[in-house]
């Protein structure tokens, strides 16, 4: 692409230019991005503007761009577990199980059924610390200060919690090849037990100061529709498609571990619009509490690691495999084909998030610009997994 | 699936164990038949989940996943691309999020998809996006056919070999003189 070397810089980069050539004689071509603190991270919005409406929109990724499918090329299985938490901070157990999950399917390892508490437990615990941080950023973004201070007291006990098995607050690299790395406590475990009715009296006052209130109303309600169709044609998942009224969880469609044995909701709402995925997302860290809660009851005394677990060196036996689990975002998706060699030969993520943006172009056009920041957020993106 | 492929030109349609390898049905297809088999799996209610491409001894093997809201069974798809020519038309006229899968495959493996509106870059700089990554040297292709499922056939092409057992010369029994068994 050496031809694009000597671009003029008045005229914008590549993409600029590239989005500017079919735009219409007096419109504006706005870069939204990749600076921005709405824009969450480094994530590019070109935009043409015809006045205040969106005429056209597109998405410029690849600022966080670390080719993790090729480390994973480069590292034999084990040894990529950490990548899977730096794929997505936010949910970074749901991305250690899709991988794991997806070499154990390929391997044929059964994991001991304590393993898959713990797994549940800690794996719901940050789906809510991670739809705090969607909380908090997504009202910051809407202009509301003071929600991510409640948020973040909140994630900081989850993150607490999850410290003392997983050794970090952020970035996990818990789950193993075969289990767990470390059992819970018993100071985890009664932490836990304390932060269930802490955080389920926390909600309601959720409701009644931030979801009921009427400027946020306003500025969520109607905004960004999605309608079923543009799910399935752009592969949107998780909290996305609940909130076009699309009942599909892969915790229970796709079962895998012990989730058929617990008793939860999948919480959808018919809005399609920002306020459908809002909706969704509080109704599932109340689920969450509940999938906890009957989890601790449940966990059986045992093993956390199965017996011959694999060594750092061990090879994924030849063949293919595809798991998929759900995470905070949606549908995350690990593809593994081996060739029997040390390192897997080809290892392919899906990112809910990624699917979930591709929307945007779609579902922006004709908004004021205004309303684009609201629904960006209300995608909850993190852009680390859309660019992987 | 045998129903809403009916018709189509394919190369080789499988039965999958989920359990196993996480797909319901794989089936090999020619690159002219990719566009209608995506329009009718769009038309039975299938969402696409991804796509990309894995780079073996006999070409790039283009894997498309999809799978159902309601009726949930990943259905793969794929289509064996040369490495001297990989080109192959393009889906997002139908599943509009391939686009972004397909620029993502051209990133990483160099594979052409004709027809996508806005076939530039999508992860790697523009200036450096020839460097395809995920290319293998030749001698660290390995065969599809030792990789992938085979699953339990319901049809495959005379003339497609691709995932049929290797010549006895090549079979796992020392001196390699048996008759190969399907």
């Amino acid at each position: 692409m050496t031809r694009y070397q000597n671009i003029d810089h008045l005229a914008g980069d590549f993409y600029t230019q590239n989005f500017a050539q079919t735009a219409a004689e007096g419109n504006l071509i706005l870069n939204l991005g990749p600076q921005h603190p709405s824009t969450h991270g480094v994530l590019r919005v070109v935009v043409e503007l015809d006045g205040e409406y969106i005429m056209r929109a597109e998405p410029i990724l690849g600022y966080l761009h670390r080719m993790h499918e090729k480390m994973a090329e480069v590292k034999t299985a084990a040894q990529f577990i950490p990548n899977m938490g730096r794929v997505d901070y936010g949910h970074a157990l749901g991305w250690n199980w899709a991988f794991v999950g997806a070499v154990e399917k390929a391997a044929g390892i059964e994991v001991p059924e304590r393993a898959e508490y713990v797994r549940v437990i800690t794996c719901e615990l940050n789906r809510i610390a991670s739809h705090l941080l969607w909380w908090g950023a997504y009202l910051l973004d809407l202009g509301a200060f003071t929600p991510i201070m409640y948020a973040f007291d909140d994630r900081e006990k989850v993150l607490d919690i999850l410290q003392d098995p997983t050794g970090s607050r952020l970035t996990y690299s818990y789950y193993r090849i075969g289990g767990v790395a470390k059992d819970l406590s018993q100071d985890c475990l009664d932490s836990i037990r304390a932060f269930i009715p802490w955080f389920r009296s926390r909600l309601p006052m959720y409701k009644d100061l931030v979801t009921d209130n009427i400027i946020l109303r306003k500025r969520i309600e109607d905004i960004g529709v999605i309608e079923k169709d543009a799910c399935r044609r752009f592969g949107a998942t998780g909290p996305v498609a609940r909130g076009s009224g699309i009942n599909y969880d892969v915790r229970r469609n796709e079962p895998y571990s012990v989730y058929p044995k617990l008793d939860f909701e999948i919480p959808t709402s018919e809005r399609k619009c920002a306020r459908g995925r809002y909706d969704v997302r509080m109704a599932e860290m109340e689920q969450c509490l509940r999938i906890i809660e009957q989890a601790l009851e449940m966990m059986p005394e045992g093993d956390i690691l199965v017996k011959g677990a694999p060594k750092p060196s061990w090879k994924v036996p030849a063949g293919e495999a595809y798991f998929a689990v759900e995470g905070a975002r949606g549908k995350i998706g690990a593809y593994v084909v081996s060739d029997g060699g040390k390192n897997i030969y080809r290892t392919k993520l899906r990112a809910p998030g990624f699917c979930n943006l591709s929307l945007f172009a779609e579902v922006s056009r004709g908004t004021i610009l205004a309303d684009a920041v609201a629904i960006l957020g209300s995608l909850d993106l993190i852009i680390p997994e859309i660019d992987r | 699936m045998e129903a809403l492929l009916k018709g189509l030109d394919i190369l080789y349609l499988a039965k999958c164990d989920a359990a196993k390898t996480g797909q319901t049905w794989q089936a090999f297809l020619p690159a002219g038949s990719l566009v209608r088999a995506a329009e009718r799996l769009l038309k039975a209610d299938y969402f696409i989940e991804d796509i990309c491409a894995v780079d073996c001894v006999e070409g790039f093997v283009v894997v498309y996943h999809f799978d159902h809201f309601e009726a949930p069974g990943r259905v793969t798809l794929r289509v064996v691309v040369p490495h001297a020519a990989p080109q192959l038309p393009s889906i997002a006229g139908i599943f509009s999020g391939a686009e972004w899968h397909e620029r993502e495959t051209r990133d990483f493996h160099g594979v052409l998809f004709t027809g996508n509106p806005n076939f530039i870059p999508l992860l790697i700089d523009p200036e450096m996006a020839d460097c395809f990554p995920l290319r293998k040297e030749e001698k660290a292709r390995a065969k599809a056919k030792a990789m992938l499922e085979a699953g339990e056939v319901i049809f495959c092409a005379p003339a497609f070999t691709l995932m049929t057992p290797d010549a006895p010369a090549e079979a796992n029994e020392p001196g390699g003189d048996q008759p190969a068994t399907a």
